[in-house]
């Protein structure tokens, strides 16, 4: 019988997969216009979206770089989590759901999540010193509410991992 | 574990099956074979109680401890 939570999780994984493909195609549509603008600093203008680096393309490449550089690792690091969501997603089963192997994903993910609040907290690090020193600047910065996230994730992680040893207890109980 | 389940012993006295007990105390093979070669975390009072009843012995027959020396 097919339960409601059943068409959740179904929807979750696509949505989580849609998230990967758009975080991966913006990571690479990133890099594409990064290297046409390594040759046409106007390329810097609009990377993605009316993302507009031009300034600190002017101010200095290696700063630029860097920038670039940091925005890439943390799309890609957030597009991991959503790769590993859908790992999650299409592992667990409902009758039997706390297995060690979504246990250890979930921890995984929370791992990921923290180095990315890493990654995202150097990056408005380097923006509000680059804001300093060049003028007109619009600031960039990244919410760092997800270091809550990666706690929240590690906790239920741990609670995954306490549900493991339970259900192997209950299915070895005759 | 300290724990060992003498179930095959037992069975073997009274001369039955794994697939006779299992009929007789409504238990699948699986989970019996569980029990006998002693994987089991837990046996439910039921169970006990079946497996009493169908080879007419006593849990302490079944059961033994065998502590650290």
């Amino acid at each position: 019988m097919r339960t409601k939570t059943d068409v959740i999780l179904k929807v979750m994984n696509v949505l989580a997969w849609l998230a990967f493909a758009g975080l991966v195609v913006k990571a690479g549509a990133i890099v594409i216009s990064y290297s046409v603008s390594i040759g046409n600093p106007e390329g810097a203008k609009n990377l993605y979206m009316g993302l507009n680096f031009y300034p600190i393309r002017q101010f200095d490449f290696w700063h630029y770089t860097g920038t670039v550089i940091l925005m890439i690792a943390l799309l890609l690091l957030e597009a991991y989590t959503a790769f590993l969501v859908t790992r999650v997603l299409s592992t667990i089963k409902l009758t039997n759901p706390f297995t060690i192997e979504v246990s250890r994903t979930l921890e995984k993910i929370s791992y990921i999540i923290l180095l990315a609040w890493v990654a995202a907290m150097v990056f408005n690090a380097h923006a509000t010193w680059l804001s300093k020193k060049i003028a007109g600047l619009q600031e960039n910065l990244i919410s760092g509410e997800f270091i809550l996230l990666a706690g929240v994730v590690f906790v239920i992680a741990q609670v995954f991992k306490k549900g493991v040893e339970i259900q192997s207890e209950n299915e070895l109980t005759v | 574990m300290p724990i060992i389940v003498n179930l095959d012993v037992m069975m073997a006295k009274r001369k039955m099956s794994l697939n006779e007990l299992s009929e007789k105390v409504n238990l699948t093979l699986a989970n019996l074979s569980i029990l006998k070669t002693g994987k089991a975390k837990a046996v439910r009072f039921s169970t006990l109680e079946a497996i009493c009843k169908a080879l007419d012995c006593q849990p302490g027959d079944i059961l033994e401890f065998v502590g650290k020396k």
